[in-house]
């Protein structure tokens, strides 16, 4: 058969986009899909639609940056935190990685306290000693006070009778700097390393990390494993206080530290031509002081459910955590399924499940629009209390702390991403996170019974991104 | 009796390595793909993180609000968080 000039242009097209294609599909393998070449496959490879997309980075800078507004309801903490990301791609193989984090905290924070059908004052060490600034919270002001005689300045907040008690003097920023690299030591094989700091004025975190990864059966299997080694620092503004002591405006005692290891396993399998499966074990121990030093507990009458004092928490110093995470990413037709589950357990006792879903489906050329919900429940913590009753005795270890208690939790939400240019894309990402939880546990003395207990977390968060490649 | 029960053991243990072989002969022919076979997975939709900053958004907003963390990474967020 003769081929007519047009037609012999048409299906050298075709074939020039088959080949590459095939170059495109033989760098994908188990651990890394898209490290195609795009110099070596020659024209960039692209279906038509969003997600056929299998350009490269390989030799390109790929710098990713994004916005964060986090919003907790009543009046809790609302965050804003940016990020640039900047990752050298050597046509080698080797990534370079540089990302700056700021995170900007403002709002009101429980304070461990249980609420209560009368208002409730609190004192703590002022921030600032000498200051006479007056913070405003939802249920009052913040004062600032000297106590006659003592010389002690204190800070004095008054919450409202039924009112969750929470610290609105919470304010903060944090800082962070997360450096990596990896390189590509043979064909199979890759070594990674990196090392990263976060400060805030009353915390501080130091990190290194090493890894490799290596891939067998044909690249069909990764094989990886990394360790990490973090170091960190408590700094309380007024010190960390003595476990189950009153709450006061004495100062405190020193800093404390903490030492955290971990190690995460993991195996990515592609199961066949549509779906790409991965598998993690992640063990970590950490050692040393993980109690949070602003919060207390109530000290209630055993009979009527009053407040008689406020004590400070007490956390082990020990903990030891596993989890095994399955993750998959499937090509449904034209779109890709995302699906993930995780079960954890702890020596505090925590144990959890994690599920979660989004399917990327496109919408029009260039743009596509990602559904995702997340499910998650944990059971308590040994030590988790809501209160403590007068007169019973104090147990070794107490924490209010929702985040320690028995809930589920439901985020759902959307990303729209938008193809900008060949390299370039812009994505919104919009969230609601719930946390529900039991609100009137059973045997709650007195009027405590009345009270709604369990103190979690309803969101919103709106993220912006802009990540974009260029030589 | 002793002779059937160590009977049915035996049986059973051969079915299971029987069992085994095969599932192993399965998985090993049966799961991957070739290198020619490969177009959709090297879509850079199909990357198990397409958007490493988002990921890390999530596991520090989940890790300050929950329990447990990490298990696609390290946990920790480097920070006290409140």
């Amino acid at each position: 058969m003769q081929l007519t000039p047009r037609r012999r242009g048409r299906v050298s097209r075709a074939l020039g986009l088959l080949t590459a294609n095939l170059l495109a599909a033989a760098g994908a393998h188990a651990q890394s899909p898209t490290p195609t070449n795009e110099q070596g496959a020659g024209a960039p490879v692209d279906g038509g639609g969003v997600n056929d997309d299998t350009r490269s980075d390989i030799g390109l800078t790929r710098v990713d940056s994004a916005v964060l507004f986090y919003s907790e309801a009543g009046g809790r903490v609302k965050a804003t935190e940016p990020v640039v990301s900047v990752a050298l791609n050597s046509s080698s193989g080797d990534v370079l990685s540089i990302k700056l984090t700021a995170d900007i905290l403002t709002g009101a924070t429980p304070n461990g306290a249980a609420p209560w059908s009368g208002s409730q004052t609190f004192i703590t060490p002022a921030r600032a000693p000498g200051s006479t600034t007056t913070v405003t919270n939802a249920s009052g002001g913040s004062t600032i006070v000297t106590i006659p005689g003592t010389g002690v300045v204190s800070r004095q907040y008054v919450v409202a009778p039924n009112q969750l008690p929470v610290d609105a003097g919470f304010r903060d920023k944090r800082y962070a700097l997360d450096l990596g690299y990896s390189a590509l030591v043979n064909a199979d094989t890759r070594l990674s390393g990196g090392a990263s700091v976060s400060t805030e004025r009353d915390y501080s975190s130091y990190s290194v990390t090493a890894g490799a990864s290596r891939d067998f059966n044909h690249k069909n299997t990764t094989v990886s494993a990394s360790l990490n080694l973090e170091y960190d620092l408590s700094k309380p503004f007024f010190g960390t206080p003595t476990p189950f002591t009153v709450m006061s405006a004495d100062p405190k005692g020193p800093n404390q530290s903490k030492m955290v290891y971990s190690l995460v396993a993991g195996v990515t399998q592609v199961i066949n031509r549509y779906w790409l499966a991965q598998l993690n074990y992640s063990v970590g121990w950490t050692n040393g002081y993980q109690t949070d030093p602003y919060r207390v507990l109530s000290l209630v009458d055993a009979t009527s459910g009053a407040p008689v004092s406020y004590l400070y928490e007490n956390r082990p110093r020990t903990r030891l955590r596993q989890s095994v995470y399955v993750g998959n990413k499937i090509a449904l037709g034209p779109t890709v399924l995302d699906l993930s589950g995780r079960y954890y357990h702890d020596s505090w006792g925590i144990s959890s499940v994690t599920g979660s879903i989004a399917e990327r489906v496109p919408v029009v050329r260039g743009l596509y629009v990602e559904p995702e919900a997340r499910y998650y429940h944990q059971n308590a913590a040994n030590f988790f209390q809501n209160y403590l009753v007068n007169g019973q005795a104090i147990p070794t270890f107490a924490s209010s702390d929702s985040r320690l208690g028995k809930f589920d939790a439901l985020t759902v939400g959307a990303k729209v991403g938008l193809k900008v240019n060949h390299s370039g894309e812009l994505y919104v990402q919009g969230e609601y996170y719930r946390q529900t939880g039991e609100a009137h546990p059973a045997g709650a003395p007195g009027g405590l019974g009345t009270q709604t207990l369990f103190t979690g977390v309803r969101a919103t968060s709106i993220l912006v991104g802009y990540s974009f490649a260029f030589y | 009796m002793k002779n059937e029960m160590r009977e049915s053991l035996w049986t059973r243990g051969a079915a299971g390595a029987v069992g085994a072989v095969i599932l192993a002969t399965c998985l090993s022919g049966c799961v991957g793909a070739a290198a020619w076979d490969r177009d959709l997975l090297a879509r850079k939709s199909m990357q198990l993180n397409t958007h490493p900053i988002v990921t890390a958004y999530h596991d520090h907003i989940y890790f300050s609000k929950e329990g447990s963390s990490g298990g696609r990474t390290f946990d920790g967020g480097g920070c006290g968080c409140n």
